[in-house]
């Protein structure tokens, strides 16, 4: 079976007042699907920026990146567009919510750019964010509602076409500690359902939800291996 | 096809984005959207103006007469002119043109001196004509009451004047005029006619006049005559048509030339012009004047373009996060792009629609107070609105595609 993700070596450079620094320093690393990985590491350890790379919001220096089985150096800015846009579903720390725009207009808006009418834009969105538990919320704007009920609502925008995984950098980070647990719930009963789930995190607690560790330091991977007496939560909805 | 349905799909949701956009900064797009109002009404007055003007010209000619030539006794300015040079012009010399050049239809001797009426206890002042009958004919005038002067009128030096339209109102309101007596200038007239209403021409009212016969204004009205007995002021001949016009204007400088004695060279001591040659050189004076206030008006509207482009870099500064978040998204850079000029264009039709209106307002305005004509046409109407878009997608451009070339996550990173 062709991995979901696949990196050979992956390099990133990035010059820094005139002196070349090795973000990311030859990682390969492969992930299937159904996985649920947690990326660990320190500031500054290169888990950020090779996130980024496999989110194709960044190109590598040099190494291969495959997704699902697509060597994606040889993608145009569109077809890099359109594999975010299909296949990844993002979940970022600060939410990243459209301010002034209600809850169901921020799911929808993956589907602009997929090309689906409005009126199914609209049925998409508010059948992901039922599954949220967001169903009496469709029409609220971000500022009237909690940091928890805001990370649900973009995760509902980061399932909303079905991607083939959810990368989350730092979803918790932001978040008190029920809450994360919360959140952290909702990404165990995703992946329980099949989702592949890739998510960085700097915090041990958080990691120990995941199923496999993955540990960066100085740009490389120094620890892969599965989660030790890994915690589950209760499943909710 | 899938492409063509992700494009309407997308200008919509574009519309809808900038709306919200330029709500959320409701003051700014106010400000910024001013800047192209006031270019959109400027340049739409400055044509209708212009377009006004030429209306006017045509009507002040056409109030004129057509088929006309007017001379004047004054030396013909196409030569060198010397102080010295005096321009004369008798009643004798066109009564030998009236005989002598083809294709005339009538030829009208004329005085012309500002005088003081008082009627009733009221007073007004105007220009009066000392005219021939033949001057109904030349210049298509008409009576709306009583009758005109004839040739009685002139022969007997009749105390008899017509009156014109702005005059009867002055001296006698609503009341007819037809029949009451007028000093003017100290003398006793009797209004025999009241003259049809001709509008205006290049800012002159044209009802604001009086004409009695041409003998009584040189016996009556005339001071010391400095000049011969038999000078007059100017003279209007009129023509079968244009091309007895221009063969008439000619001839009538042969004759002139020939009576006066002038040796080729020297140059004549009166003008002849014709109302072709009056139609031409201000229908060319009103599209100069027309191009430079269309010149001067454009500038306000490229100030107001620079304030659409000025904002617009501000507005995709300020979202740069969020044109990170729409690439993460699935934004293509097209999609980024077109979100941009879709919101400048949105604020340019706001701009150039309400720009229109005052400027139809302001047209209309033009019309009831200052009595000119400022038209505006549909096609004016309508090119202002895609000139307005266009100004957006111009100047709504560099900002857009700027926007568009955003690397996703330094645009994501950025706060």
């Amino acid at each position: 079976m062709t991995p979901l993700l696949e990196t050979r070596n992956l390099v990133k450079d990035f010059t820094i007042g005139g002196e070349i620094l090795h973000a990311v320093n030859g990682v390969s690393l492969t992930i299937n699907n159904g996985e649920f990985v947690a990326i660990m590491g320190t500031s500054g350890s290169g888990k950020s920026t090779f996130m980024n790379m496999i989110g194709c919001l960044d190109v590598p220096t040099s190494g291969t990146l495959m997704l699902d089985g697509v060597d994606t150096k040889s993608l145009s800015n569109d077809e890099l567009a359109a594999i975010r846009n299909q296949k990844i579903g993002f979940v970022f720390q600060q939410f990243n919510l459209l301010a002034r725009t209600s809850a169901l207009d921020n799911v929808a808006v993956p589907l602009i750019y997929a090309g689906v009418p409005r009126a199914e834009r609209l049925r998409l969105a508010e059948e992901k964010l039922i599954k949220m538990g967001l169903g009496d919320r469709l029409f609220n704007s971000p500022a009237k509602l909690s940091g928890g009920q805001q990370q649900r609502v973009a995760i509902a925008r980061a399932l909303v076409t079905n991607p083939l995984m959810l990368l989350a950098d730092e979803p918790t980070g932001a978040l008190d500690t029920q809450t994360s647990l919360d959140i952290m719930s909702v990404f165990q009963s995703l992946n329980d359902q099949g989702i592949t789930v890739i998510l960085v995190t700097h915090e041990p607690d958080i990691a120990e939800y995941a199923a496999r560790r993955v540990l960066f330091r100085d740009g490389k991977v120094i620890d892969d291996a599965p989660v030790k007496n890994r915690k589950r939560l209760a499943v909710h909805g | 096809m899938a492409s063509f349905r992700h494009n309407i799909a997308s200008w919509g949701v574009n519309i809808a984005i900038a709306f919200t956009a330029l709500g959320t900064n409701l003051m700014r797009s106010i400000l910024t959207t001013l800047g192209v109002m006031i270019g959109v009404f400027s340049v739409i007055l400055a044509v209708a103006i212009g377009a006004g003007a030429q209306v006017s010209v045509t009507d002040s000619i056409s109030a004129l007469g057509s088929n006309m030539a007017i001379i004047v006794p004054e030396p013909d300015s196409e030569g060198p002119r010397r102080q010295t040079d005096r321009g004369r012009l008798t009643e004798r010399d066109i009564r030998a043109i009236e005989k002598q050049v083809t294709g005339i239809t009538g030829a009208a001797s004329q005085l012309r001196t500002s005088v003081q009426m008082v009627a009733g206890g009221r007073n007004a002042t105007t220009l009066a004509s000392g005219v021939t009958p033949a001057y109904a004919v030349v210049s298509n005038l008409n009576v709306d009451d009583g009758r005109f002067i004839n040739d009685g009128d002139v022969n007997s030096g009749a105390r008899v004047m017509l009156i014109g339209q702005t005059v009867a109102t002055k001296l006698f309101g609503d009341f007819d005029p037809v029949g009451e007596t007028v000093r003017v200038n100290n003398v006793p007239f009797t209004v025999i006619g009241l003259l049809e209403s001709k509008g205006s021409s290049f800012g002159n009212d044209n009802d604001d006049t009086i004409l009695i016969p041409l003998k009584t204004m040189r016996q009556r009205l005339i001071e010391n005559a400095q000049s011969g007995p038999d000078d007059i002021h100017l003279a209007f001949i009129g023509f079968d048509d244009e091309e007895a016009l221009t063969n008439g204007q000619k001839e009538i400088k042969a004759l002139l030339r020939d009576r006066y004695r002038i040796p080729k060279g020297k140059i004549s001591p009166f003008t002849v012009r014709t109302t072709t040659e009056i139609a031409e050189v201000t229908g060319q004076v009103t599209g100069i004047f027309q191009a430079v206030l269309v010149a001067i008006a454009s500038i306000s509207l490229l100030v107001g373009g620079i304030g659409i482009m000025n904002i617009m870099l501000v507005s995709v500064t300020e979202r740069t996060r969020e044109i990170g978040l729409r690439m993460a998204l699935g934004a293509k850079r097209s999609d980024i792009r077109n979100q941009f000029l879709v919101e400048a264009a949105v604020l340019c039709i706001i701009g150039g629609g309400i720009g229109l209106l005052l400027a139809k307002g302001a047209a209309l305005a033009f019309e009831a107070y200052a009595d000119f004509p400022a038209p505006i046409s549909l096609p004016v109407a309508i090119g202002a609105i895609i000139f307005s878009a266009l100004i957006g997608l111009a100047f709504g451009g560099y900002p857009a595609v700027r926007a568009s070339r955003l690397s996703p996550i330094e645009a994501l990173r950025s706060e």
